[in-house]
């Protein structure tokens, strides 16, 4: 726009008689807002190496009680809340009797996981994307990252998360 | 003072019609390569390899700089050489 019409006032490039003259993009115009766009990529990857450097995630210290072992039956599960945290995760029972817990957001697009029982595989419901319920690995789908997983502790009948 | 930009404003349409597309090309290149790094960056930060992350803004950054001082070479097309 401003390259065929720069003898024109300012008032009419701005506001050009013809219709099509004001939605027309001159490539230099194109190139320029590429341009912003770069910049603005540049800032954004800025922005993730300043928060990975300088404001990581709290860990989660401490061991943290979730529930009685017989209140989760084999093949069963439970979603919990770390005190302090807004963070679900969820506590599965294994039907070979082990425990696992994994945070319940979905890697891709933090939808709420779920386990299959009986399959040994979390399903995120979402966009179809698996994880192997022993490891928290991607086994399919979208998901570009392993679940976070906590460990678990039993003591007794009381079970317990920990970082 | 004389430089470049005179002979590359005499040039016929066609090369600089030429030109003008090969630098939107090169932009555009520039473009996918910063997603691709800042995808990257993002990605590792969440998955608690913070390690990736500086490279590739100091990469992304770079690309930007390549960018910005790219659109000197713009040819003018047919504006107005004000000095005249």
């Amino acid at each position: 726009m401003s390259d065929q019409t720069a003898k024109d006032p300012n008032w009419k490039q701005d506001f050009p008689i013809e219709r099509t003259a004001s939605t027309q993009v001159s490539r230099r115009d194109f190139a320029r807002f590429l341009c912003l766009v770069s910049g603005g990529l540049a800032v954004g990857s800025a922005y993730v190496a300043a928060k990975a450097h300088f404001f990581p995630p709290e860990e989660i210290k401490g061991e943290h009680f979730v529930c009685k072992a017989d209140s989760v039956p084999v093949g069963g599960t439970r979603s919990f809340v770390l005190e302090g945290s807004s963070i679900p995760y969820i506590l599965i029972r294994l039907e070979n009797g082990d425990w696992r817990a994994y945070e319940q957001k979905c890697t891709h697009l933090s939808c709420a996981v779920y386990y299959k029982p009986g399959s040994g595989q979390i399903v995120c419901p979402c966009h179809e994307g698996f994880f192997d319920a022993t490891t928290g690995e991607v086994l399919a789908g979208p998901p570009p990252r392993p679940l976070p997983a906590l460990q678990v502790v039993l003591k007794g009948e009381d079970v317990y998360v920990t970082a | 003072m004389s430089n470049f930009k005179d002979a590359q404003n005499k040039a016929h349409p066609n090369k600089r019609n030429t030109l003008m597309s090969a630098l939107i090309v090169i932009l555009i290149l520039n473009i996918s390569i910063q997603i691709w790094l800042l995808y990257t960056g993002l990605n590792n930060a969440l998955g608690k390899h913070k390690d990736i992350a500086l490279p590739a803004f100091i990469a992304s950054l770079v690309l930007f700089l390549i960018g910005f001082f790219w659109l000197y070479y713009l040819p003018m097309g047919d504006r107005k050489d004000k000095s005249r």
